[in-house]
């Protein structure tokens, strides 16, 4: 047989349907059944995109998933990935990184080796208005009272005017403003990760990416650093449009996520998440 | 009947065929001297013969190949190349900008429908046009839309839907691409396959290591099984017909292999090799040096120039780069670009007597 023209024109067209196909049943998949999880996240946790250079032709909306980690030390900047204290050596082996070799920063050889494992994509367990928020509100308290006894102790101090100000504006932004959705856990069964966290409208499962973190130098322990989500942005439903249509059209990025909202979000078979719901308030 | 009667006779794709009427313009005017000279002198029925057979062939393969005929022509035909270049990569990002300006006007279902049509019908759009396009400058512009419909349909419907990245995505992308290279003969969508081939070929490689596919690029190892892969298609497969496809392959094969080598020699600590960084460095470094001459010698033997020309900018890279390791800190500068240049002497003497040998075994040039 040989090969013409109408089986090169039928050889494309079955290759773009059926890679439709494949998408689209994916996303059925996905969607079908009762979701795995279901969050009903705010304009704390869902923030629209700036409006750069890059994106303002860019008629669709998206919004993006704003996530934290717990430290010990209060820090209320968030989406920057981080290492939370849970994410230690033992952790990481089970995630399948080789935490073998000696951690010593001063141990060259040592050092290549957690420097030359690359991210890996886990599952990640994340936690909606829970314990780790609740213990970050009071590290904020903690700051702010420790801030403003320092300046009780030296009232003519700026210094310590400036920073007892700044403290009390953290706590502002912890209890009004930043996400309450807080990276708790990863693991690599999601069977296991659902028996341990069976709330699912406080937690759900995400994949996303963890690698071995070099930052802290005068450690000898291994951390994981957590890079990302898979997936970092939502899509906004065409019918549900309306809702956010307004804030995404103020320039302030500070402004256009103060505008009140509630989204629901849900989080399907294969983890992706969608929005199916979401009204001002 | 042999092989140039053949390549003559039957040309088998553009190039073969404007060969033959390169040959058959220095025949003419080759003849035209001997008869000025003297020494040759045809009677009026043998040239009329032959000008009879000549006009016929020409028009014939003007007809199939869309041939140049005289050298403005050919000037032209670079010009409708460029044009025709620039338009594709134009075109589809144009499609691109026109989708993302619009799409969140419509609702899901209509978006998809949009994106298919865009899918279905560029490609369709692509044989239609090629049925009409004796030149195949608009058929590239067509298959280069069909490709981006293609690829953004797939991209789009993982945006809409919130679908995880895949590195999956990129073989039904490298499929089409290579369809529409081989069913309309374009090298620039030849390319955008072999791209796609590549980035799927590494991402795997990668993640057989436990990484998140996403970062294949930064282990340069990741490249080599997809550079081994590209340096062997041509052997396998008959690309006579097809202009330029075997070289296609072999220069990407070739730049898959020698840059992540140059990387890897210069910032070893990016190895999968667990040495010590400088080793890994100095084994990239002998490999680059190595695997650049081994291609030219091999290119040579072969009558390949796209891999004599790719071997010897990699050698000379590979060269420069130690050169500047080793000798710009401690070297004043003039020192430094006068031992550039001498290097640059030395390799045009190696060369002169490389072709000066081969014109000495293959008789007059």
């Amino acid at each position: 047989m040989t090969w013409s023209r109408t089986h090169t024109v039928i050889a494309g067209l079955s290759l773009i349907a059926l890679t439709n196909v494949v998408a689209l049943l994916g996303v059925a998949y996905n969607r079908n059944g009762e979701p795995e999880a279901k969050l009903s996240l705010t304009q704390r946790e869902l923030h629209t995109p700036y409006r750069s250079y890059a994106n303002r032709e860019n008629s669709g909306l998206s919004l993006s998933l704003v996530w934290r980690v717990l430290r010990e030390q209060f820090y209320d900047y968030t989406g920057m990935g981080g290492s939370p204290a849970w994410l230690d050596q033992a952790k990481m082996q089970a995630l399948g990184f080789d935490t073998s070799a000696p951690a010593a920063y001063s141990d060259p050889r040592g050092r290549a080796r957690y420097e030359k494992q690359l991210p890996r994509e886990v599952l990640l367990v994340v936690e909606l208005d829970g314990p780790a928020y609740r213990r970050s509100l009071e590290l904020a308290t903690e700051q702010v009272a420790r801030a403003e006894a320092k300046l009780a102790a030296s009232p003519g101090d700026k210094e310590l005017g400036t920073r007892a100000k700044s403290a009390r504006e953290a706590f502002d932004r912890e209890t009004t403003r930043n996400s309450r959705l807080f990276v708790v856990d990863a693991g690599l069964n999601a069977t296991v990760l659902r028996a341990a966290y069976p709330d699912t409208s406080r937690y759900a499962l995400v994949r996303g990416s963890v690698r071995v973190d070099w930052t802290g130098r005068g450690s000898r322990e291994v951390q994981g650093f957590i890079s990302g989500m898979s997936i970092e942005s939502i899509n906004v439903p065409f019918a549900l449009r309306e809702v956010f249509g307004g804030a995404a059209q103020i320039d302030d990025f500070d402004q256009r996520n103060r505008t009140p909202f509630e989204a629901t979000v849900a989080f399907g078979k294969r983890f992706e998440p969608w929005i199916t719901a979401a009204v001002k308030k | 009947m042999s092989l140039r009667q053949n390549v003559h006779m039957n040309p088998s794709s553009r190039t073969e065929a404007q060969q033959c009427a390169d040959e058959i313009g220095v025949f003419q005017h080759e003849l035209g001297r001997l008869e000025r000279e003297g020494i040759l002198t045809l009677s009026d029925d043998q040239r009329r013969k032959v000008a009879d057979h000549q006009r016929d062939l020409l028009a014939k393969l003007t007809q199939v190949f869309d041939i140049d005929r005289d050298a403005q022509s050919r000037q032209l035909s670079i010009g409708m190349r460029v044009a025709s270049f620039l338009g594709a990569l134009a075109l589809a990002a144009s499609v691109f900008f026109l989708f993302y300006q619009f799409w969140g006007w419509f609702p899901e279902t209509a978006q998809v429908a949009i994106l298919l049509v865009a899918a279905f019908g560029a490609f369709g759009a692509t044989f239609a046009i090629q049925r009409r396009d004796g030149t195949g400058y608009f058929t590239k512009l067509a298959a280069m839309v069909a490709f981006a419909c293609f690829v953004l349909n797939i991209a789009m419907l993982g945006q809409i839907f919130d679908i995880t990245p895949s590195d999956k995505a990129l073989l039904p992308w490298a499929a089409l691409a290579l369809l529409l290279a081989y069913a309309c003969n374009l090298r620039l969508l030849l390319a955008a396959g072999i791209l796609c081939l590549i980035a799927f070929v590494s991402a795997r490689t990668g993640t057989w290591s436990g990484m998140y596919w996403l970062y294949f690029g930064e282990r340069p190892e990741n490249f080599f099984p997809a550079a081994v892969a590209l340096l062997f298609v041509p052997h396998f497969l008959d690309h006579r017909r097809f202009d330029g496809f075997a070289a296609t392959y072999r220069v990407f094969g070739l730049l898959t292999l020698f840059l992540p080598m140059l990387v890897l020699a210069n910032w070893g600590q990016i190895s999968y090799l667990d040495f010590d960084r400088s080793l890994i460095q100095g084994f990239y470094q002998v490999l680059g040096f190595a695997g650049s001459a081994a291609a030219v010698w091999l290119g040579t033997r072969r009558h390949w120039p796209d891999v004599v020309n790719t071997g010897l900018t990699f050698f000379v890279i590979f060269l420069y780069t130690k050169m500047y390791d080793w000798w710009w800190e401690i070297m004043p500068k003039y020192l430094f670009f006068l031992v550039i240049a001498l290097s640059a002497v030395l390799l045009l003497v190696v060369f002169r007597r490389l072709r000066t040998s081969r014109i000495m075994a293959g008789g007059n040039p």
